[in-house]
């Protein structure tokens, strides 16, 4: 009851933060800037270059649902990282800690919050997929779900990481952090194999491995992804995202159990 | 017997800075209790640690050394909190809130069941003189309505103690009544108040005891009447003071200031009888023999040498 109080005002300051709604609107802007070539492409088609068109088309789509995805990632991190660090600075943190709660149950609901807020964004970046794909005349042939979940678990890996670092870190740090954080996880996924051994291990350790959990990995907009995928492969991956955010709000409410709340 | 609503024994904290290891001494070795039912007023110069010892009581702070407890919890215990009704110095909100909705967020994280929460919220709207503010956000009050409120919401969970961290501060004095007002009738209701204020008038007004610290370090505690009696001195003033007299006077202990046609002598009330038949008995008529109170003010600003309370 007090971790759904505290996750629902939480959402509800987010949908009045400046620099969320800032975001957001970027958000949109870029996506209806990506998406001028792709009806630019879809108008010139004819049947001479149709096959050509299509192409260009599919890499249109892809790069728009890399670049929204990418944004979620960054939209999560400073989400969780601002719902803290807001408290923090205005001092309301400290009416709200001296109600009967605990630590963990503050984390939680602010956990909670960003992860309300990561839905919605989830479900409209669906809602630009299912666009993109009727612009492009594709059919989707991958079950929703999969478009739910897995972005969901990234974003909730992320949050979690954020909001791990924001019990140490000012939240500018915070995303600074996240952005080499997310670097390194580029490099090392693409270099693992020339990586040796000993170095790999603590880096599958330590990195979030988010490229497992990238719906990229399965969806193309004319592949199914259950024919190629297992559903235990799901499983897997979904419960190594979840494994990893759970670990990390774990060590979030460790480190945020020892500091002190003041207005900073 | 039941635990006292505060004990502070041998706390110490030091703030140490992030990057550099300079340690600033917060609180040293401070100790008070505090009972139930007592309004206890919190005393002390800027940067004497009466907010540290509340961040403390709270548990958003821990002490470096000593123990506290709220009702014989650890501070920072659910069941202390349950109890407690705070208001931080500056009270902060979130702006985009009402007064309603900003209650009924602080009444579901108290845990109190109602069976009529918007009618208890409305009551504790209209104790606070706020009730004619529906729907405005809370981002336009001034800053003694915000601070009113603030009262208010520690108010939502029925506490057993309140603490209130300069609860006056940016109120007008017609704000600064009604508080006193609402802390006499909570007094009278038998809650425990601790609170820090800079108007000592006030404390003199509705507290009971009071602990004066300075530095970190605990420089007076004990009942407020106690305080108050013990700078009891008496002033009484002659037409003439021969020198033998003012000999004898100085003696006594009375400091003398003379006038215009008269002399003024002060002393300590229990040497008055003392001194009146002295000058009596010399000769000197004596004009007046008033007593003289000392106030709060005088015992703090003699306590911490003139620093701002």
């Amino acid at each position: 009851m007090k971790v759904r109080t505290i996750a629902l005002n939480t959402f509800g300051s987010f949908l009045r933060n400046k620099v969320i709604i800032l975001f957001c609107s970027l958000f949109v802007c870029i996506v209806l800037l990506m998406m001028s070539p792709l009806l630019a492409f879809k108008s010139m088609t004819n049947a001479a270059n149709a096959q050509q068109m299509q192409g260009f088309l599919l890499n249109e789509i892809a790069s728009v649902m890399s670049t929204v995805s990418g944004f979620g990632s960054l939209l999560a991190a400073w989400a969780a990282a601002d719902s803290v660090a807001g408290e923090m600075k205005s001092g309301t943190i400290l009416a709200v800690m001296a109600r009967p709660l605990h630590r963990w149950q503050f984390l939680a609901g602010k956990y909670l919050g960003t992860l309300l807020l990561m839905a919605v964004y989830v479900v409209a970046m669906l809602g630009v997929t299912f666009l993109l794909a009727w612009l492009g005349g594709q059919h989707f042939q991958t079950s929703l779900w999969t478009l739910l979940a897995y972005p969901m678990v990234r974003y909730a890996v992320w949050a979690a990481i954020s909001l791990l670092l924001v019990t140490v870190l000012h939240p500018v740090l915070v995303i600074g952090a996240i952005a080499v954080l997310a670097t390194l996880v580029q490099v090392f996924g693409s270099a693992m194999s020339h990586i040796p051994h000993w170095i790999r291990l603590p880096v599958h350790l330590v990195l979030p491995l988010t490229s497992l959990l990238s719906e990229q990995r399965f969806l193309t907009i004319t592949k199914a992804s259950l024919r190629t995928f297992p559903w235990t492969n799901h499983v897997i991956a979904l419960a190594y995202g979840l494994n990893y955010a759970f670990v990390c709000f774990l060590l979030a409410v460790a480190v945020f159990q020892r500091r002190s709340l003041s207005r900073d | 017997m039941a635990a006292p609503a505060i004990e502070f024994s041998s706390v110490t904290k030091t703030y140490r800075r992030r990057f550099g290891g300079d340690r600033i001494p917060a609180l040293s070795q401070v100790s008070f209790e505090v009972a139930r039912g007592e309004v206890c007023a919190f005393l002390g110069p800027n940067g004497a640690g009466k907010t540290t010892s509340m961040s403390v009581l709270m548990g958003f702070t821990y002490a470096d050394e000593g123990e506290s407890r709220v009702f014989g919890y650890p501070p920072g215990d659910v069941r202390a909190k349950e109890r407690i009704g705070f208001v931080p110095e500056n009270f902060a909100f979130y702006r985009y809130l009402t007064a309603e909705t900003l209650m009924q967020f602080h009444l579901r994280l108290s845990g109190r069941k109602v069976t009529a929460p918007e009618a208890l919220i409305a009551e504790l709207i209209a104790k606070v003189k706020l009730d004619g503010y529906k729907g405005l956000k809370v981002g336009k009050y001034s800053r003694g309505m915000v601070q009113r409120l603030g009262i208010a919401q520690a108010l939502v969970g029925n506490p057993e103690l309140l603490i209130l961290d300069e609860p006056t501060s940016g109120l007008d004095p017609a704000g600064r009544k009604e508080v006193r007002d609402l802390i006499l009738s909570l007094k009278a209701e038998g809650k425990s108040i601790f609170l820090s204020s800079h108007i000592l008038s006030e404390v003199e007004q509705v507290c009971d005891r009071v602990i004066i610290i300075d530095r970190g370090r605990l420089v007076r505690s004990g009942a407020l009447q106690e305080m108050l009696a013990e700078g009891n001195r008496v002033e009484i003033i002659v037409d003439q003071l021969p020198e033998s007299l003012a000999q004898a006077a100085r003696e006594l202990g009375a400091t003398l200031e003379p006038e215009a046609g008269r002399v003024r002598l002060s002393i300590e009330a229990s040497k008055k009888r003392v001194l009146a038949e002295t000058l009596w008995a010399g000769g000197s008529d004596i004009l007046s023999l008033t007593p003289l109170k000392s106030s709060l003010e005088d015992t703090f600003l003699k306590l911490v040498g003139g620093g701002t309370p």
